[in-house]
């Protein structure tokens, strides 16, 4: 069998011991790697009864088949583990390095438990796990640490926690190859509470190739379909992710100053054509990819990867703030401190509301670029204001009596994408198990940039079953594991026929979409088993009941109802948002969940 | 009640099908699917000139009162949708490519963009081609590898997320096919200008 490697690497923190465990082929068949084993290893590893927080809870690192394949994209890898954010399931996926070497190490997955007594960084090597004393590496920033472990793209690579991450912040990031970041949820804070500051892998080994000659014409062809997407070719290198700026501002779907408005009318000043042109010093790429979408950006003060477009938007249209430079500092900033720049920057603009409003003394306010940075580090250290903005935005806005002000779906602060001028990207939001995310099927793709083709983004009837399919591809794709920017060029028939050559078992497109949707159901299993009922598959007051009174989106609010009782019933599930023993037999999950069928 | 977005769709999809000579005046069909609901063309409905009332729903497994009036590749429809991962699903007659379907289990592109697109539309056969449980099978076993095929001597069936993917598959297909029939009546040597085409035929 190809793609995987067959092992499983799990390490103990609290004994400092460590053990390699066969992969069921039953579990890879089914959940094939990525995102979907880390479900399925959780499901079992980790219950409701663990504080997210607690030794009990665990890490699980995993790649999947495709990983260093060297098809493209193959580069990613993910985390999996209880959010200690939103006590959900949560995944996070990052590109770079890490994730190839890692696979070349031989292992498919790596389960971390305990908590070790001391900080400690591991060095995976040879297929042998040296625990290292981190004593002098707490403290330090992840730039610092990263250099200090010897960082080189092709032969070793670092993963670490900055300060936030130590000090256990809701927001914190795991930072992989120095500026890269499994940032959503706080799995940083996770690793922190483990007092594990780092792990450095080293790799040789090549995956197996089932048939070689089809996987060649595969990696022949998607190259040449992402050569002609202007996306993929054009408008990503050029500009990356920041492309979005003004095509979302146009629409009326740039969600503004804690989503009180949905267009920003300084949007072309953070515009990814105005990053190119005053700050890009170039663009790099991940392994294993042509697309070459990473930003190295410089100002005054810093040189640093990225931003992307979330993270222009969190710091900017969120904050009100058109101060390019200052957004690129932020960012660079949240880098070497850990921390999700998504969450940070939406929970600053909550508080910027808050205090706008007279519910919070501080100085913060919309359009203070002056502040960002020094909130950043306040939050990172828990200092001041900052400890109450560590843990983002529900947790500080319920504090203040409003939590109607953060702008979060089980408490995950959303991206850019206002769901009002996008009816579909709403209703995705409020059912995404990790809470609001545009990484769990992002509906930009067929509701703005007309991929594969343009469908009415202000249609509600029928857009369930485009969110449905998009949320079981994203999750397949998350399992494979690729990059999902692969998609704008390549369509997932072609990932199935690359699964196929290279791990010798047949996947048609729709058994590869039906992994997504095992996942997708797994994923909300868990969220049930946690205690999260339809109630919490909502969106902030603000998106129902308050509509634009200009622009393209004038007049719209999310029409969440309709479109969330169609969702269940074509997921399958009950009126309750309950997947019915039917569907369960049908994805074989059944046996897995026998307890809640009770 | 259907959204008035998705019968412009299929007014607009209907009438360029029809001005395309991709079927007769009351040929082909197309629906979409949104969980277990299906919406179909009414049996008998010319899709060059829909009416609002020339849309059906019914379920997708469980049938009601739409079935009476739906088309008669329902069956072919909800095979479809059971078997993959398509919402939408085109069916017509496209002239060149049908007449390709009569000598070939399948249909290679030669030009450009449907080597780029397709590379390869197998070609599936049953005697009794419509609305039968048999093709049905053939058909929706057949689109969960490739997102167009042909039925032979009849048709093609596309799918897609949407109505406008599927016609781009259909439209990609015939196009393909009579640029085929143009280079056979050239009849000159055909000068290969595609790397790994040799790779198409296990697309």
């Amino acid at each position: 069998m190809g793609g995987w490697a067959g092992r499983i690497l799990e390490i103990d923190l609290t004994t400092q011991t460590y053990k390699t465990e066969v992969l069921d082929t039953n579990i890879a068949r089914l959940f094939v790697g990525g995102r979907g084993l880390g479900a399925r290893l959780l499901w079992d590893l980790v219950g409701p009864e663990v504080d997210p927080l607690s030794p009990q809870n665990v890490l699980i690192f995993t790649n999947g088949p495709l990983t260093a394949t060297g098809y493209q994209t193959s580069n990613r890898f993910s985390v999996s583990t209880k959010s200690p954010l939103t006590g959900t399931i949560l995944d996070a996926n990052g590109g770079g390095f890490w994730g190839m070497q890692f696979k070349k190490a031989g292992f498919d997955a790596m389960i971390i438990r305990g908590k070790s007594p001391q900080p400690v960084w591991l060095e995976i090597k040879g297929g042998a796990v040296t625990f290292h004393d981190a004593t002098e590496l707490w403290g330090k920033r992840v730039f610092e640490v990263t250099d200090q472990l010897g960082q080189n793209n092709h032969r070793r690579n670092v993963l670490c926690i900055g300060p936030a991450g130590e000090n256990l912040s809701r927001i914190a990031s795991i930072i992989v190859d120095r500026q890269r970041a499994l940032a959503r949820g706080g799995p940083g804070a996770v690793m922190g509470s483990k007092n594990l500051k780092a792990i450095v892998v080293e790799g040789t080994e090549k995956p197996k190739i089932e048939d070689q000659e089809r996987f060649k014409f595969m990696l022949y062809e998607s190259r040449k379909l992402l050569a002609a997407s202007p996306l993929t070719s054009q408008a990503l290198p050029e500009f990356g992710t920041a492309v979005l700026v003004n095509i979302m501002n146009t629409v009326g779907a740039l969600a503004t100053r804690n989503h009180q408005q949905v267009q920003f009318e300084k949007a072309e000043a953070i515009s990814g054509e105005e990053l190119t042109e005053k700050y890009l010093v170039k663009n790099e790429a991940c392994w294993a990819c042509p697309i070459a979408c990473t930003r190295v950006s410089r100002t005054d003060k810093v040189q640093g990867e990225g931003p992307e477009f979330e993270t222009i938007w969190a710091f900017g249209a969120q904050c009100g703030v058109d101060d390019l430079a200052a957004i690129i500092e932020a960012n660079t900033l949240c880098n070497d401190l850990g921390m999700d720049t998504i969450s940070a920057g939406s929970t600053i603009a909550c508080a910027m509301e808050l205090s706008e409003k007279g519910y919070l003394d501080s100085d913060l306010r919309f359009g203070r670029a002056d502040l960002l940075a020094p909130t950043l580090e306040q939050m990172a250290y828990r200092r001041d204001l900052g400890a109450e903005l560590a843990d983002g935005s529900l947790r500080l806005a319920t504090r203040y009596g409003h939590p109607e002000l953060s702008m979060s779906v089980k408490g995950l602060e959303m991206p850019a994408y206002d769901p009002r001028g996008m009816q579909g990207q709403g209703l995705l939001y409020a059912t995404s198990n990790r809470g609001g995310c545009h990484m769990r099927g992002n509906m930009v793709g067929i509701e703005v940039l007309g991929i594969p083709k343009l469908v009415d983004r202000f249609q509600v009837q029928g857009k369930a079953s485009f969110v449905i399919l998009h949320q079981n591809v994203s999750a397949a794709i998350d399992s494979l594991v690729l990059c999902k920017f692969t998609n704008l060029g390549v369509a997932e028939e072609y990932f199935a026929r690359v699964l196929s050559a290279v791990t010798g078992m047949h996947y048609a497109t729709g058994d590869l979409i039906r992994v997504g949707e095992r996942v997708w159901n797994l994923e909300r299993l868990y969220n049930l088993r946690e205690g999260f009922t339809e109630k919490d598959d909502t969106l902030p007051p603000r998106l129902l009941n308050e509509a634009p009174d200009h622009g393209p989106s004038q007049g719209w609010v999310v029409h969440l109802e309709p479109m969330l009782k169609e969702y269940y019933r074509a997921r399958g599930w009950d009126e309750h948002g309950v997947p019915l023993p039917r569907k369960l037999t049908e994805l074989e999950l059944d046996n897995l969940v026998k307890e809640i069928l009770k | 009640m259907i959204d008035p977005q998705i019968y412009e769709k299929f007014r607009d999809i209907g009438r360029d099908l029809y001005v395309a000579n991709m079927i007769s005046s009351h040929g082909g069909n197309m629906s979409v699917c949104y969980g277990d609901r299906i919406i179909i063309k009414r049996r008998g409905a010319m899709l060059g000139n829909l009416k609002p009332h020339d849309l059906v729903e019914t379920g997708l497994e469980k049938n009601d009162s739409g079935v009476a009036l739906a088309s008669t590749e329902l069956i072919v429809h909800r095979a479809i949708y059971k078997a993959t991962p398509a919402l939408a699903i085109i069916h017509c007659h496209p002239r060149a490519a049908i007449a390709f379907s009569l000598s070939r289990d399948e249909i290679v592109p030669i030009d450009n963009e449907a080597s780029y697109l397709l590379k390869k539309v197998p070609v599936v056969t049953e005697e009794f081609a419509s609305g039968t449980p048999e093709m049905a099978n053939k058909v929706a076993n057949a689109l969960k590898d490739y997102k167009i095929i042909m039925l032979r001597g009849h048709g093609s069936f596309a799918i897609g997320q949407t109505l406008d993917e599927a016609f781009f598959w259909s439209t990609v297909l015939e196009e393909a096919c009579q640029i085929a029939l143009y280079a056979r009546i050239i009849n000159e040597p055909f000068l290969e200008y595609r790397k790994m085409s040799d790779s198409y035929h296990k697309f």
